[in-house]
């Protein structure tokens, strides 16, 4: 008898991840972000004038950009769906002998992996092509921004359990509050940021900017990535000021990355917390 | 097996139920009546565990837990009124989801299956279903773990002859199994076939709990004898009234509301008064009548 091993954790985990890899969203996802990566590392074909695809940390530089714009919004989107189902559906499974707790981290394990598998399709088809071309050199920080990408999923997926798991039954009104998040991470709070340095002087500019940057995750992700790909090279001002706060690089690797794991546990547990509390 | 204890929860200040105590005991089958937005779902639903009273409680089990425990919730098994599913699964892929959810052995899957009749859909996507076909599936996935206590919000809303058919034979095996069955509905006629109590809800606040004897006692005191006669002769409608207090003489009618049993009585009290019979019709009480009288008094 197998019934032992199954913990409702990993039950709920294997039934999210079948029912979001049947979703037509994360199906479109995966077809428009591996297409997107793809026309990234053949951008660099056109680039170099059609002598050969440029290198892993050319292509992840640019991929960059694409991941913080769409990950987050991809994984609102889906995560708010998910967390937001029918009534009856929410009825049923919630009376189960199972913990809300364990349904919810469960969903959240399970979005996880398919969003992860939808990301992968599109990072190892662009990793592909560029190997096929210029081999593996800075195949690391390549790595790396796939890590910062998984990371930026995990983020807006317990986000979108928090957005929406304490009310089942608004589904519309959590989606146009996950946009309001989307926009505020990905715009708004770097054009704050932006806006208040520039009335600064240099020094508390920069720190307003490395505080946003670690405040922010979407910043973080962004700047951990370029990190790990170009070193401090590619740094500006507030990604200095973040390096000379916590000594070299290692060490602003290690604040960007508690700051992705307080990120992820954070909203998940006020999820759950929300969650225990709400009448279903 | 289910305890309510001056339950009581308020939405926005208003209560949708409203102090409720009624006990519902091992093998009892009851039912839940009321109006639409009288509190039974509410009620069902804090059985469940899906919400928190707003005061008092609702214990499940023997000994009683608190419903919202995940261990009182081992012992429920809820159908909820407009059950639904992820439309990308199948029936099957459902109800083997909840099998291994509640650790039931994998041959209830196939019975459960077998219950839901779902004519070859079983492994069909669930956005093809109908309603009917839904509400069966939510019934299958409502037995698999026979659990003691069955809850169930309208079970038979959307269900054909066939469906009605196997959830009256759910029922009765689930009382010969002394499990407990507290269900609501709108159709009086699941009820009285299956309920051995019924409790009824207006407003949020219990407004009547009777047991199938008890019910048949109002009912048989709501049945009428219309006598057409050729007119009513002297102290005939004085001696009818001393064994039915309601009785009177309408449109040339003798008109005696009450039990059947005072009927013989008072066709001899007639036959003795010499009056001519032209017509009789005798009207027995009917649960949708009494049911209608019981909304009406609204506290």
């Amino acid at each position: 008898m197998t019934l032992s091993r199954e913990s409702p954790l990993r039950l709920c985990a294997a039934q999210e991840l079948t029912i979001a890899i049947r979703s037509r969203w994360t199906q479109i996802f995966a077809a428009t972000f591996t297409v997107l990566a793809l026309a990234v590392a053949g951008s660099g074909y056109v680039l170099s004038g059609g002598s050969g695809v440029q290198d892993f940390a050319r292509i992840a530089t640019s991929l960059t950009q694409l991941v913080v714009l769409v990950i987050p919004m991809m994984a609102l989107l889906v995560g708010v769906t998910s967390f937001s189902p029918e009534r009856g559906a929410a009825e049923l499974l919630f009376s189960q002998p199972v913990s809300r707790a364990t349904v919810v981290a469960g969903k959240l394990l399970g979005l996880l992996q398919a969003l992860t598998a939808a990301q992968a399709l599109g990072f190892g088809a662009a990793g592909l092509v560029i190997f096929s071309q210029s081999g593996g050199d800075g195949i690391c920080g390549f790595l790396l921004l796939f890590a910062g990408s998984v990371m930026l999923t995990a983020i807006f997926l317990s986000i979108s359990a928090l957005i929406a798991g304490g009310d089942l039954r608004r589904r519309t009104r959590a989606l146009a509050l996950a946009v309001v998040v989307w926009f505020t991470a990905v715009v708004l709070v770097d054009v704050a940021a932006l806006g208040v340095a520039s009335l600064l002087r240099s020094g508390p500019a920069s720190r307003v900017l490395m505080v946003a940057t670690l405040v922010n995750p979407v910043d973080a992700v962004r700047t951990g990535a370029l990190l790990g790909i170009q070193g401090t090279a590619a740094f500006g001002a507030a990604s200095l000021a973040l390096l000379r706060f916590t000594h070299g690089a290692a060490g602003a690797g290690a604040a960007i990355l508690a700051s992705l794991l307080l990120w992820i546990l954070v909203p998940a547990a006020l999820a759950v917390w929300r969650m225990t509390r709400a009448d279903i | 097996m289910i305890r309510f204890a001056d339950f009581t929860k308020t939405y926005a200040g208003r209560p949708a139920v409203d102090r409720l105590t009624l006990e519902i005991r091992r093998g009892e089958v009851v039912a839940l009546l009321g109006p639409n937005g009288s509190g039974k779902t509410t009620t069902l639903k804090a059985a469940a565990g899906l919400l928190k009273p707003s005061s008092g409680t609702v214990l499940i089990g023997e000994p009683g837990r608190l419903s919202t425990e995940p261990g009182a919730r081992a012992v429920v098994s809820f159908l909820p009124q407009r059950v639904a599913f992820p439309e990308s699964l199948t029936g099957r892929e459902v109800v083997e989801f909840y099998r291994r959810l509640r650790r039931v052995e994998p041959a209830r899957t196939e019975e459960a299956l077998r219950f839901a009749s779902l004519n070859g859909a079983g492994t069909q996507a669930i956005a093809t279903y109908s309603g009917g076909m839904m509400q069966r599936l939510g019934l299958a996935v409502a037995i698999l773990p026979r659990a003691p206590v069955l809850l169930l919000d309208e079970p038979t809303a959307a269900l054909d002859a066939d469906g009605l058919a196997a959830f009256y034979g759910l029922v009765e095996r689930r009382k010969q199994d002394d499990h407990t069955v507290f269900f609501t509905s709108h159709q009086l006629g699941d009820v009285e076939r299956l309920a051995d109590r019924f409790a009824v809800l207006v407003n949020g606040r219990l407004t009547a709990v009777l047991t199938g004897g008890e019910l048949a006692d109002r009912l048989a005191a709501r049945g009428v004898l219309k006598l057409g006669l050729d007119a009513c002769p002297a102290g005939l409608l004085d001696k009818v009234r001393r064994l039915a207090p309601q009785a009177s003489w309408v449109n040339d009618q003798l008109v005696v509301p009450g039990p059947a049993t005072v009927r013989p009585a008072v066709l001899e009290l007639v036959r003795q008064a010499g009056a001519g019979i032209r017509g009789l019709t005798a009207e027995e009480g009917r649960l949708d009548m009494f049911y209608r009288e019981l909304v009406q008094e609204r506290p």
